[in-house]
């Protein structure tokens, strides 16, 4: 750097450290508010200057606040706020329900065979990478097993926002739903298996029981919510209030999953594929349910931003590069495999890879069956927990242009950014 | 460049040219997605042909040449079979219909090819406004002189398939009240309409040359015509059907056709003239807006009376050129469906049932495809 660079580089840490140091010490859900408005402006400037997606600089902004870089908010300052951010989850994961039609993969047993493909490859090449380089194999095997899933939060968002139209768009959102459930299995029976060799821990049937639990629970609680959905709203049906009923509803299947010690997410999932199976068009969702949804997203994405773990990467940026190529080999070399017999050309065949890319921080947090944001690993190694982390955080901050770049310059299936702009967008 | 000598083909032949649109499966709106069902129709069985049109939410298909309906009909069941397969495993709803309900001209996308291209920088907007889709029925003639002269002869019948096939009354979400709404997409084309009221070859290619030396035109492809001469394949080709909601509609009507240029070729029951055509564009307005209970006046006897009637009575009169030509079935099928009501009936009765378009495409979708 030269002088004169090092001299602007003090004045402007000197300039900031008086503000920053007030902020920090602000009230945390006033600070998180402002975050928040700095993230719609930085947001808004990103998506009319550079044509990127809004919620890559609602994420940059709430990475740039976080304990890792600002420091403005510390993690804990969530908490008061984690009603409303589990609420953004499942309203969007509610909707990708509603947009999944599982017919599909009965006339298309390719694609069927495409969707578990891509998750186990994904998960075996992490797994066989991460033993390879020393890690601990029941560790690695964890890992391996949040790798398979992808954001399906990402997934929904830049699908609302870019608003796709092709196969590309639609088997990813399938396959973002299947590969979470399928990495939701594996984490269960990955419970059940240390749980039977760990003391004093519950015998073997007790431990399926609950793993059954969590599956059939979740699939019935689901059913229900979008049975009662339907039933509702025959009663009072108006448009109007179809949005509140579906909040009433989300809300609703998200706690009585989280107070029964179900899966939100699959829960979720199955209540917006009944709601449209049995209210067919009836069923109008707005993007995020609504207006209320979608600041609510916004908050999401600004905290998922705030969680960012880059700790000691330079230490296990190894096992990180590690978990990203064998990832994206993996789930590239199954989409391909089953390419042309499922109908896809090559080109999409590329662009679906890329976009299945978005690691979830669904998937750290789904051993815990739950949204919390603390889950709990047991017996799990803390450096490929780290590097698990690490991973997901580079994977989702990157998220929105691993699916919009393919989905626009290689399948087509949404506007480009030249396109957009001649139509005045 | 000249007018292409007239082919002789086998009179009275049939080939059949649907074009139909493709739904997305979530809320049955158009989707671009002609480049994915062409590719996996590369491979199919039969000598039926499937190719690109103007936009890509559209797909062509075409059948082999036919004689009879009974053929004709197996040959469309048949490639509805092998479409809707293909459409289904690429999560595609496939739909009859000569508008889409609810779709919006300006998301069209038009199809990569160099003549949809030019297309679409002469006609600009209008192109994407084209979004519409039609039956195309190719009835063979043995040389260019028989052409012109069934052509203008079948003139006086047009409003018949326009009521029969009218299959489009929503444009843009709103019921136009026309049952045949697709026809005024046509329209908007400078050259849409009525043929020139020549009789012989010569004096059409004289025609031909005048209209390419003012650079109007540069081959019979710009002419969008509701009957034109097709000479490369030796057929006149009928543009005015709305894609009917079934296969069997569509066979049914192409022998409709077959059955009425017989009649008129062995029968003569008048010869054409230039003022046949002083009615023709209020008989076709009568048929586009009002279907089957639509007005025709005979350009011949001044008289006016019911389409449904007038069909009536062409029926009747053509009984036993279907019979020679095995389609007695179509006819029938014709003559219930003007008790049932065309598809456009069916369409709005859809609607009163479930008050929602994109419900109502989803049914035309599932009529198609079953």
């Amino acid at each position: 750097m030269t002088p004169l660079a090092q001299q602007f580089a003090d004045w402007f840490a000197t300039a900031l450290r008086g503000p920053l140091a007030q902020l920090r010490g602000a009230d945390p859900v006033l600070g998180l508010a402002l975050v928040v408005l700095a993230a719609l402006v930085v947001a808004n400037a990103l998506h009319r200057h550079l044509k990127l997606p809004r919620l890559l600089g609602y994420m940059l902004v709430g990475t740039i606040a976080s304990p890792a870089l600002l420091g403005l908010l510390q993690s804990g300052d969530l908490d008061a706020w984690k009603p409303l951010i589990d609420l953004a989850i499942a309203a969007l994961v509610f909707e990708l329900g509603t947009r999944l039609r599982p017919r599909w993969l009965l006339d298309n047993r390719w694609l069927a065979a495409s969707c578990v493909l891509e998750a186990v490859a994904a998960a075996l090449a992490v797994g066989i990478a991460l033993v390879m380089l020393g890690a601990p194999a029941a560790s690695a095997v964890m890992a391996a097993a949040v790798a398979a899933a992808t954001s399906p939060i990402i997934t929904m968002a830049v699908v609302i926002e870019a608003r796709p139209r092709g196969q590309v768009a639609e088997r990813l959102m399938t396959m973002s739903a299947l590969n979470s459930v399928l990495a939701i299995l594996a984490i269960k029976l990955w419970s059940v298996w240390t749980g039977l060799g760990a003391p004093g821990a519950s015998d073997a049937p007790a431990i399926l029981a609950n793993a059954a639990l969590v599956v059939f629970g979740s699939l019935l609680l689901g059913l229900a919510c979008g049975w009662s959905l339907d039933r509702i709203s025959r009663v009072d049906g108006d448009a109007t209030t179809m949005p509140v009923l579906q909040i009433a509803l989300v809300v609703l299947a998200a706690l009585l999953s989280v107070a029964l010690g179900l899966s939100p997410l699959m829960a979720l999932l199955v209540a917006g594929m009944t709601a449209r199976r049995r209210m067919g068009h009836r069923l109008t969702v707005e993007p995020y349910l609504g207006s209320a949804g979608a600041a609510l997203t916004v908050l999401l994405f600004v905290s998922i931003g705030l969680r960012s773990s880059l700790g000691d990467l330079h230490a296990l940026w190894p096992w990180v590069a590690a978990i990203i190529a064998a990832r994206l080999l993996g789930k590239g070399l199954a989409v391909a495999a089953t390419a042309r017999p499922s109908g896809l050309g090559w080109g999409q065949a590329l662009a679906l890879s890329l976009a299945l890319q978005p690691m979830s921080s669904l998937s750290a947090l789904l051993a815990a069956s739950s949204f919390s944001g603390t889950a709990q690993m047991a017996g799990v190694d803390a450096a490929v927990m780290q590097a698990v982390l690490i991973a997901t955080t580079l994977m989702q901050l990157t998220g929105p242009l691993w699916v919009l770049w393919p989905l626009q310059h290689i399948a087509r299936e949404c506007e480009l950014p030249q396109e957009s702009r001649r139509h005045g967008a | 460049m000249a007018l292409e000598a007239f082919a002789t083909s086998q009179p009275l032949t049939l080939g059949v040219e649907l074009e139909l649109q493709l739904l997305d499966t979530h809320d049955f709106d158009l989707t671009p997605r002609a480049q994915d069902l062409l590719r996996e129709l590369s491979r199919h069985e039969g000598a039926w042909d499937v190719k690109p049109e103007i936009t890509r939410s559209m797909i062509e298909i075409g059948t082999s040449i036919q004689r009879a309906f009974a053929p004709l009909r197996d040959e469309l069941q048949d490639l509805r079979g092998q479409m809707s397969r293909a459409a289904r495993k690429l999560n595609i709803g496939i739909a009859g219909g000569g508008t889409h309900p609810f779709q919006h001209w300006s998301a069209q996308q038009i199809f990569p090819t160099e003549r949809f291209r030019y297309i679409s920088e002469l006609y600009g907007y209008l192109a994407k406004q084209f979004t519409v889709f039609g039956q195309h029925v190719h009835v063979g003639v043995p040389s260019g002189d028989d052409a012109l002269w069934l052509l203008h002869a079948l003139s006086r019948y047009v409003p018949h398939f326009i009521a029969l096939s009218a299959s489009s009354p929503f444009v843009q979400g709103v019921d136009t009240g026309f049952h045949s709404a697709r026809l005024n997409s046509v329209f908007a084309f400078p050259l849409s309409g009525r043929a020139p009221f020549v009789l012989t070859w010569e004096d059409f290619g004289h025609y031909f040359d005048k209209m390419t030396s003012t650079g109007v035109v540069q081959s019979m492809k710009d002419f969008y015509w509701d009957i034109r001469p097709k000479p490369e394949f030796g057929t006149i080709e009928l543009r005015v059907c709305d894609t009917p909601l079934n296969v069997d509609k569509a066979a049914a009507l192409a022998c409709y056709l077959q059955c009425l240029c017989r009649y008129l070729r062995e029968e003569r029951p008048y010869e054409p003239a230039e003022d046949d055509y002083l009615v023709y564009t209020f008989n076709r307005f009568q048929a586009c807006r009002f279907g089957l209970d639509g007005e025709i006046v005979d350009p011949k006897s001044k008289q006016r009376s019911k389409l449904r009637d007038d069909i009536l009575r062409t029926l009747a009169r053509i009984g036993e050129h279907a019979l020679d030509l095995q389609a007695l079935e179509a006819c029938n099928l014709i003559r219930d469906s003007l008790f049932d009501g065309n598809d456009a009936t069916w369409l709005r009765g859809r609607l009163r049932v479930a008050p929602s378009m994109p419900a109502v495409v989803e049914a035309a979708a599932e009529r198609w495809m079953t």
